[in-house]
């Protein structure tokens, strides 16, 4: 309770993380119930193609003459389950691989890092788009997985550095006297500890998924079905979007989506960083 | 020394060996994996005898896809480490070492120009920022950088090329040099690659120098309220002095290991940026491989985009001891490889 009372401060404090914490959670609305309010059709309507702006169609009409609000509505759902998806999977594998090494250390800490560096310096993105080429699945979750492949290895490393730190602390060694079990030792005492750097990467991790996923569909690695912003940014450009002014809204609607999405999330860390950072409250 | 520069380089040649054997793991066991894939789209074409084909797709890969696993293996990184990274799927014949040997210069051209100018805009604004951190500058500054550095590369590339190259017809839009031009070391060929990289460069800083800004301000503002800062003020050093010896250099060192962190992510994001401004760098031939379906030279790209990388780092890596001599010393180094990175360092990485 006192948390989200300090939350709340701050937010009101500091104007841009209270924006970015309320478009977040718009998206978050919109991706939830989008696909019940808002469908995109199947038919093609040539006659209604490249309308501008009208009270029936407030984003103007696609190359096929559907809606560019409603498939923009659509295709939110898509691309946050995806980010959601991956920053999971990378806060998960990152903090479990993080702490373990760090409070075990020895050869296994070593021989982990060694591995763990490995992965820090194979370029991300590469590898990503070479693995969905091969593997050319639909599935938000093999996608997620694609995503997530190397994006943990940076958090890894930084949550075992804080529990390194956290080893020698005094609560740990009255823990360890007592003989708690491993499980207990990093469940209970450490991982409360590193809980709020973990949130700040949950939020940054997302961005960095969605990033990657929406560039995968735009580059027309990742299947081309269904809709989300990065499929209709890809079929923007093959229409010859870059080339008329007529499909501007077309195009630059779902890249407005990602900007303000991807900005929001980084003021919204922002605001986190400073509730469990006190240090740089004082700043 | 020596210790640290042989430790160096065994981790780089590991790092390459496990990116290697990754590739191999891709290549002939995942499924849907390249190798099975050509087998079966000779097969279909028919009227190719079973070990023609085989011939073929030793010519296309180096290994010999009915021979035991472990001699295909051996196949695949013997030929990599003598640089024999097999031939184009698509073009009989062709290696993709010479498509991969013409496209990489232009690669880093773009990526090491837009680095150096990145940093160094971002080095400048970062510590104006940290100097006067009231001042309207560094809240308006704060804004755009934080701004700028969370949009997607790909997207500052369609404004660019949509305003500057296609509504404005100020620039290019594709291609790395004019075809009136001679190659070679003239002028209106020099003129002409500068033209067209101008925009390529521009969309990399733009997303890029902000990161560096923010990570330069969060160490000159640690830096600012050391000790040995309020001692060379207190001596009655000139602020210049104070700013270029005591502040400047010390708050450069994280950000030299940043350096090596983000050539990975540049080069990563050559492919998006190369692709739209159809730059004939080597992420533009990533892309063109995984379209045409054309599997080797899909890896070849893959694997040399890796070692250039891991190169870039055993490079700032060595150049790490001139910029702090603490480095080469074991227990200065743990002390900072346990110092873990900001919020600031960490939306840039």
């Amino acid at each position: 309770m006192e948390l989200i009372k300090d939350l709340w401060r701050i937010c009101r404090s500091d104007r841009s993380a209270m924006i970015g914490g309320a478009v977040v959670l718009l998206y978050v609305i919109i991706a939830v119930i989008g696909p019940y309010v808002a469908h995109v059709g199947t038919q093609q309507n040539p006659g209604d193609a490249y309308l501008g702006p009208s009270l029936a169609h407030p984003l103007g009409t696609d190359f096929i003459g559907q809606d560019v609000l409603t498939e923009l509505i659509v295709g939110t759902r898509p691309v946050i389950e995806v980010g959601l998806c991956s920053a999971l999977i990378v806060v998960t594998v990152g903090v479990i691989v993080g702490l373990l090494t760090g409070y075990i250390g020895g050869l296994i800490d070593s021989l982990v890092m060694r591995v763990t560096d490995i992965f820090l310096t194979i370029p991300g993105l590469p590898l990503v788009i070479v693995i969905a080429s091969v593997i050319h699945s639909s599935s938000p979750f093999v996608l997620a997985v694609i995503l997530s492949v190397t994006a943990w290895a940076g958090l890894a490393r930084a949550v075992r550095s804080q529990a390194l730190s956290l080893r020698s602390a005094d609560f740990i060694d009255a823990a360890r006297v007592q003989g708690l079990p491993l499980r207990t030792m990093i469940g209970r005492q450490l991982l409360p500890n590193v809980g709020p750097y973990v949130a700040i990467n949950f939020l940054l991790a997302i961005t960095g998924a969605i990033y990657a996923e929406v560039g995968l569909f735009i580059l027309g690695i990742a299947p081309i079905s269904g809709t989300n912003w990065g499929i209709m940014i890809n079929l923007g450009m093959n229409q010859g979007a870059l080339y008329t002014t007529k499909s501007m809204l077309y195009l630059f609607s779902p890249m407005a989506a990602i900007v303000v999405l991807q900005v929001s999330l980084v003021f919204f860390a922002r605001a986190l960083d400073r509730l469990f950072n006190p240090r740089l409250r004082v700043q | 020394m020596i210790a640290y520069i042989a430790k160096r380089l065994l981790s780089a040649l590991i790092t390459i060996y496990v990116v290697v054997t990754l590739s191999f793991y891709m290549v002939r066991l995942m499924p849907g994996n390249p190798i099975a894939f050509l087998e079966a789209e000779l097969e279909q074409q028919g009227g190719v005898p079973p070990d023609q084909i085989q011939q073929q797709v030793r010519a296309i890969f180096g290994v010999q896809p009915h021979g035991p696993l472990w001699l295909q293996y051996l196949q695949y990184v013997g030929n990599i480490f003598r640089g024999n990274f097999g031939n184009s799927a698509l073009n009989p014949g062709v290696s993709v070492l010479s498509i991969i040997a013409a496209a990489l210069p232009w690669t880093i051209l773009v990526v090491g120009v837009a680095l150096f100018v990145s940093f160094l805009i971002g080095i400048v604004v970062g510590t104006l920022m940290a100097s006067y951190p009231d001042s309207r500058f560094a809240k308006i500054a704060t804004g755009v950088v934080s701004l700028l550095s969370s949009i997607p590369n790909y997207l500052v590339a369609i404004v660019l090329i949509y305003v500057l190259a296609d509504q404005m017809h100020l620039f290019p839009v594709s291609a790395a040099y004019s075809n009136a031009t001679t190659p070679g070391v003239n002028l209106p060929f020099i003129l002409s690659v500068l033209y067209h990289a101008i925009l390529p460069i521009a969309a990399y800083t733009i997303v890029s120098f902000g990161g560096w800004a923010l990570a330069m301000k969060g160490s000159v503002t640690t830096i600012l309220g050391a000790d040995y800062v309020r001692a060379a003020e207190s001596k009655g050093l000139g602020p210049r002095r104070v700013t270029q010896s005591y502040i400047g250099r010390n708050a450069m060192l994280p950000m030299v290991t940043n350096l090596a962190l983000s050539l990975g992510y540049l080069f990563g994001g050559s492919v998006f940026i190369e692709f739209y401004f159809g730059y004939p760098g080597i992420g533009y031939r990533l892309i063109d491989a995984v379209d045409s379906r054309d599997y080797s030279l899909m890896m070849g790209c893959f694997l040399l985009i890796t070692i250039a990388v891991v190169f870039a780092n055993l490079f700032v890596d060595l150049l790490y001891p001139l910029v702090d001599p603490r480095i080469v010393s074991p227990a200065a180094r743990r002390q900072r490889a346990d110092t873990s990175p900001t919020l600031e360092e960490k939306v840039h990485a």
